[in-house]
Parts: C-alpha cells; sequence; structure tokens
C-alpha cells in the first residue's frame, strides 16, 4: 500500500510538471503572464509559509520583502548588471532585515507580532516612495530589462515563464531539503510548543530568527522576479495589501503544508481571472469563495485533503480492530 | 407555394447573414481602474465611454458598424493593468482604451506600441509622451501644458514673489509639482514652502500651520476634490488672505459644494470641466447626470472625448484601420461644429498631446466665473 502509494505521488508529480511545461506552449501571452504570476507568487507564499506555517509567526511584511527583492533588481538591471547580482543582493539584504525583524518576535507572539510586522510593512512602502533618488519615488522604474539565461534570451513570455518555473522548481527542491532537514523539525518544534522545543535543547531564539530570515529572503527572490515580470515597479504594489494577500494565499492553500502555498496562489492569481466574466462582481464573488472555503475547513484546501485522509485511516484502522476483537472474543 | 415561402426564408436568412458580415461590431477594449485606489477616476471613465457608445450606437453606429467595448479591471494595480492590456491586445481590438493612472500606462504603453495599436488613455504625467510612442495618444492636457499657464497667471496677474505649494503625494500630484517647481524658477518665483500631503488625509491644520509661518504671496494647491475642499476650510479657519491657485481640480464643482464659503476667491486652470462655458459641454454634463445620476469629474469627460477620437478619426479614413490609426489622429484637427462629441476643438500633434483652449476660473459666491479663455494655440 505504502509502496504503491509512494509511485502514485510520484507519477502524480512527474504529471503535474510535465503539464507545467507542455501545456503553456500553446497559451496567449495573457495565459503565459498569469502562469508567471503564479509562480513568482508561489515562491513569495513559500516562504510566508516558511515563517508562519512551520515556525508559527505570523508576519504581515513578507509583500514588502517582496518589493525589497523588486526594487533591487530594478535599480542594479537598469543600471546593467546581472539578473544574478541583484538576486544575490536581495536575498543578503532580506536575509538581513529579516533577521532584525526577528528580534520583536522574541518578544512578542501573534497579533501582537503581526503589528510589528505590519508597522514595517507601511515603512518600506514610505522609503520606496518618499527616497527618489534611490527609488525614483511614485514614478516607478520603467523599462526593467529581462535576463539572458545561459545565453538564452527571456525577453519572450513563452522563455521567462520557463525561467519563473525554473526558479519555483529550485526554490521547491530547496524547501523541501530545508523541511526535512534538522532545521525543519526545530521550526515545527518551535510552532508546536516552544517551551518542550527549549527543554529539548532547541535554540528557540536562534531558529525564531532563522524561519523570519529563510522566509524573508523567499520573499525577496519573488521580488527579484517580479520585476523583469512586469517590467515596470512603483511603490503601490508593495504596500499591505501585497502582505495580506500573500497571508491569503498561505491561509486558504493550506498553512504548514508543503503543497499549500502552490494552490493557494492559484486560488490567488487565477480564481479572480476565472471569475472576470462576472464583471462588476467578481472581486465579491472571490472574496465569497474564499470565506466559504474557510468556513468549510480552516485549515484550507489541503486540509480538506488531510481531513479525508486521516478519515480513511481512522476508519481503515477501527475496521481492523473490529476484525481483531470479534478473532480475540472467538478465541476466548 | 411552400417552396416559395422557404425561398423567401433562405432569401432573409442570406441577406441577414450578409449584413452581417458588413456590419461585424468594431471592438474596442478599455482597462481602467475599476476597482482600488483609482476607482473613482476608472468608473468615471467607463461611464464616459459608455455613455458615448450608447449615443454613436443609437445613431447607427460607426461608419453602419456598431461600437463593443469589453471593460477590464487593473485594480489601480500596474502588474495587473499589464496583464489585462496583454489579455485584452490577444483579442486584437480597433484601440486600445485606457489606463488613467500615469504608472500604469508607463507599464502597458510598450506592448500596445509592439502590437501596432493605438492607445487612448488618460494619464497626465508630463513623460507619458516623451518617449517617442507612436501609439500613445492623450485625452487631456499634460501636466507639461497646463502647468506652465498657471505659472504665467501667477506671475504676471498676482505677482507674487514666493509661493508655498501644498502638493499629494502620488503621479499626479507629484508630476504637477515637479513640473511646477521648475516653471516658478523660471520666474525667479521663490517657493516658500514645498508640502507634501496623503491621498485621503482628512486634516490640514498643521500643514497650514506651515504655509502660515513661510508667509507666501500666493498658494498654489494641487490635491484631489475633497483634499481640495478640506485644505479650503482650514486656510479660511486660519485666516490666510493670499490668492489660492489651483489646476482643474482645485475649482471644481465639487470643491465648492464641499467647501461652501471658503471656497470663494480660490482660482485656477481648467482645462476639461463639466462647469466650463460651452454649451456642448453642458449638454454633456445633463446627459451624464440623467443617465448615471451623479456629476462626472474630468475622467467622464476624458472617457467620453476618448470614444468621440475614435469616431472622428475612423470616418476620416473613411475605413475600420487598426494600422493606420495612429497616422491618421497625428496632427488632426476635430472641430466641435462637425462632430459636436469632441465638444471643444482639438488637435493632436506628433507626440499624441492634444491642442484645446483652457479656462482661469474664479469662485465668485460659490459659483464658477470664467475670468479669462485661454484660446488654442493653433
Amino acid at each position: 500500500m505504502t509502496v504503491k502509494g509512494k509511485y502514485l505521488r510520484i507519477a502524480l508529480g512527474i504529471v503535474v510538471i510535465g503539464a507545467l511545461i507542455i501545456v503553456p506552449m500553446n497559451f496567449n501571452r495573457y495565459g503565459l503572464y498569469i502562469l508567471s504570476q503564479w509562480a513568482v507568487m508561489t515562491i513569495a507564499a513559500m516562504g510566508l509559509n516558511l515563517t508562519l506555517g512551520y515556525a508559527g509567526q505570523v508576519s504581515l511584511a513578507q509583500g514588502a520583502f517582496v518589493g525589497i527583492g523588486a526594487y533591487a533588481a530594478a535599480i542594479m538591471t537598469t543600471q546593467g548588471m546581472p539578473l544574478i547580482a541583484a538576486l544575490s543582493v536581495a536575498v543578503v539584504l532580506c536575509f538581513a532585515i529579516g533577521w532584525i525583524l526577528g528580534y520583536p518576535a522574541l518578544r512578542v507572539q501573534h497579533h501582537y507580532l503581526a503589528f510589528v510586522t505590519l508597522a514595517f510593512s507601511t515603512l518600506a512602502f514610505l522609503v520606496f516612495r518618499n527616497e527618489d533618488w534611490l527609488t525614483k519615488g511614485i514614478y516607478g522604474i520603467s523599462n526593467i530589462p529581462r535576463p539572458n539565461v545561459m545565453g538564452f534570451a527571456t525577453n519572450r513570455p513563452l522563455p521567462f515563464y520557463y525561467f519563473c518555473l525554473g526558479s519555483l522548481g529550485i526554490v521547491s527542491l530547496a524547501m523541501w531539503w530545508l523541511i526535512r532537514s534538522p532545521w525543519g523539525r526545530a521550526f515545527i518544534a518551535l510552532r508546536e510548543n516552544p517551551v518542550r522545543a527549549l527543554s529539548l535543547g532547541i535554540d528557540t531564539r536562534r531558529y525564531t530568527l532563522m524561519a523570519f530570515a529563510i522566509g524573508s529572503a523567499l520573499g525577496g527572490v519573488a521580488g527579484t522576479l517580479y520585476a523583469p515580470l512586469t517590467q515596470y515597479i512603483d511603490p503601490v504594489p508593495f504596500n499591505l495589501s501585497l502582505s495580506l494577500d500573500l497571508l491569503m494565499m498561505v491561509i486558504v492553500g493550506g498553512s504548514g503544508f508543503f503543497f499549500g502555498p502552490f494552490l493557494g496562489a492559484m486560488i490567488a492569481v487565477l480564481l479572480p481571472e476565472w471569475l472576470r466574466f462576472t464583471q462588476g462582481y467578481y472581486l465579491m464573488l472571490y472574496a465569497v469563495a474564499v470565506m466559504l472555503l474557510l468556513i468549510y475547513s480552516p485549515t484550507g484546501i489541503l486540509g480538506i485533503l488531510d481531513r479525508y485522509l486521516a478519515a480513511r485511516r481512522t476508519k481503515a484502522a477501527s475496521a481492523l480492530r473490529a476484525v481483531t476483537k470479534s478473532k480475540l472474543e472467538t478465541a476466548s | 407555394m411552400k417552396s416559395g415561402i422557404f425561398a423567401a426564408l433562405l432569401l432573409v436568412a442570406m441577406s441577414a447573414s450578409g449584413a452581417f458580415a458588413q456590419g461585424a461590431p468594431i471592438k474596442l477594449a478599455d482597462v481602467a481602474e475599476l476597482s482600488g485606489g483609482g476607482a473613482t477616476v476608472g468608473n468615471n471613465w467607463k461611464n464616459g465611454i459608455d455613455l458615448a457608445i450608447e449615443e454613436i450606437n443609437a445613431k447607427g453606429g460607426l461608419l453602419g458598424r456598431k461600437l463593443e467595448v469589453t471593460h477590464a479591471d487593473s485594480q489601480s494595480n500596474p502588474g495587473v493593468a499589464r496583464a489585462q492590456v496583454q489579455k485584452a491586445l490577444d483579442n486584437e481590438p480597433y484601440v486600445l482604451l485606457g489606463p488613467g493612472y500615469s504608472g500604469s500606462v508607463k507599464v502597458t504603453s510598450p506592448l500596445a506600441a509592439e502590437a501596432g495599436i493605438t492607445q487612448i488613455m488618460g494619464g497626465e504625467a508630463a513623460e507619458l509622451t516623451q518617449g517617442g510612442n507612436k501609439f500613445l495618444f492623450r485625452t487631456s492636457f499634460g501636466q507639461q501644458s497646463s502647468m506652465p499657464k498657471v505659472a504665467k497667471y501667477v506671475n504676471d496677474e498676482l505677482k507674487a514673489k514666493s509661493v508655498a505649494i501644498v502638493w499629494v503625494n502620488n503621479d499626479f500630484g507629484k508630476g504637477g509639482r515637479d513640473v511646477m517647481t521648475k516653471e516658478f524658477a523660471k520666474y525667479n518665483i521663490k517657493v516658500a514652502a514645498d508640502i507634501s500631503t496623503e491621498a485621503g488625509q482628512a486634516d490640514f491644520a498643521a500643514d497650514v500651520s506651515k504655509i502660515k509661518a513661510a508667509a507666501p504671496d500666493a498658494v498654489f494647491i494641487y490635491l484631489n476634490e475633497e483634499e481640495s475642499a478640506r485644505i479650503l476650510k482650514e486656510l479660511k479657519r486660519q485666516a490666510i488672505a493670499v490668492p489660492l491657485v489651483g489646476e482643474t481640480t482645485l475649482v471644481g464643482q465639487k470643491v465648492v459644494e464641499l467647501a461652501g464659503d471658503a471656497a470663494n476667491g480660490a482660482r485656477g486652470h481648467v482645462g476639461l470641466t463639466t462647469d466650463a462655458p460651452v454649451d456642448l459641454v453642458k449638454a454633456f454634463r445633463e446627459k451624464f447626470v440623467k443617465k448615471y445620476n451623479y456629476v462626472p469629474d474630468h475622467n467622464g469627460l476624458k472617457g467620453y472625448l476618448a470614444i468621440y477620437m475614435v469616431k472622428a478619426t475612423t470616418e476620416k479614413m473613411g475605413k475600420v484601420d487598426a494600422k493606420k490609426f495612429a497616422d491618421t489622429l497625428h496632427g488632426l484637427t476635430i472641430k466641435a461644429a462637425s462632430e459636436p462629441g469632441i465638444l471643444m476643438d482639438v488637435t493632436f500633434d506628433e507626440k499624441g498631446d492634444i491642442d484645446r483652449q483652457g479656462f482661469l476660473v474664479e469662485i465668485v459666491e460659490g459659483k464658477q466665473v470664467v475670468k479669462q479663455v485661454l484660446p488654442k494655440l493653433n
């Protein structure tokens, strides 16, 4: 059963990845743009999933980190530097700022922490808007070039989509490894019971900071892809609503599940587009759909699957128990 | 007999399908700020477009074909605007309308230019038409043409030596402030105070105190309508008596309604306003109010004009030709006498900027009074 399940899962994974590569070949530019956006937002949401879902720290600053990454990419690549250099700067910068922002998390929890990160989010927005000399303020930065990857230009929508998908693949593998490493287990221990984690010798202080820093760095990675995707950035997309959007993606997808951000970003990016045929009502319907989902399953989409699997396991176990019990009874 | 009816039916069906092929609707695509921070801008723009299309279709359409428009919401976000414009362009519209925010125009105009489709937009930032884009057209004055008129007025008529500038910190306000600061420098007018405010700001007491401390000869106010009314009230409360000058928003009807007495004495340049002393504009305003039950701002006018730009250009070409559209519109003068929908005579230059008459107005006892008509340049 388990071996069969494992092969089934691998087969499913291959089908999904294959579909993500092959199906978009026939998409128009709009479809490719939306899919690229999905890949970028998934990366940002994965970062938040690490901070929130695995380490249990509420952050309303993920949008600001996407902004920092985007501005790093926009400023550096318009000066003629390669995107990979911008990526390193964004990751280092976001990691460092995330680490510093993690300090309040050592002192405050839950909604208090949310407020601290909310303040940071507003601060970042003001810096993007008011520091004209660096960010060109409200006018924004235009003509952001798309990178050449190993000699291939990604100016056209399809190559750029593959570039985003490839980046998502790399980030996913790294994340897969991370949450299975001792670090990942420490993060989960931190979420489940910080006192017990501390008593077991986990340095909760360091791991809290680390969860924040790595999550933020992934926000930066998403940002460095966002800038060449839209090829123009101004401060407005990186205000609080992006942070709230990302938070919603994590929660709707299933916070603490590896594939949660993939599904959450799909809902947040694609569902409004599918609902556009309803004209003026699409944002309302989208909001209602999200509310209904969370009422039905507070643990998100993957929570439904999890509940179903758990129920099946319980059923199998109780069936087994019944059989054993009857056997024991006849024996006696 | 039976076969006769059948033949007649066939004939009707054939002629109907023939008419259909000839009169397939002309598809236009609009991408605007229908939700988010720019919702007022986008919805006014959209309603203006719908009104104009309804009128044209009621009169038999354009060259015998109906106009059809799809509206898409950019959520006031440039990233979303880009996606929606891409989607619109994939469907190959005749002309692209919108967006209204300058940032969203910047992100989308290269896409339209690449597709060779003309974009008629609402953005007012000076730089939009300075990048050599051959497919981009304004519906209103860019700030580079309206601000010099205000600066000239402040220098020649008010003879001010120092001014305080109050502006709203978004691309509209900042753009206006930057052009204005340069213009004042040309006349050696000193900027005594440079005050940035937030969109939606409610309390202007601190900002007005700063103006008072700077003691300028005039105050230039460049805010949205609601905020303009609030600052006018505060200026009156703190008894600041120097001339108050603005551009379009400060002397709008909505400001007069909201600020009451405090609006008296405010003056400014108005390019496009429903209060313009032009009969066609007044008639437009009545039609708009009848359909939507509110008085539109200049964005409603812009959307309406965009459609009549399409009509006039197409009639000039004598056919629906997306490729030649931009070429035809460059350098075109549309007269209100022959195309009443354009409301006022207008000329488009090689950059896609417009030339049209403007007005210097002052609020006297709660009414807009036109002090001077600034004629069309060419």
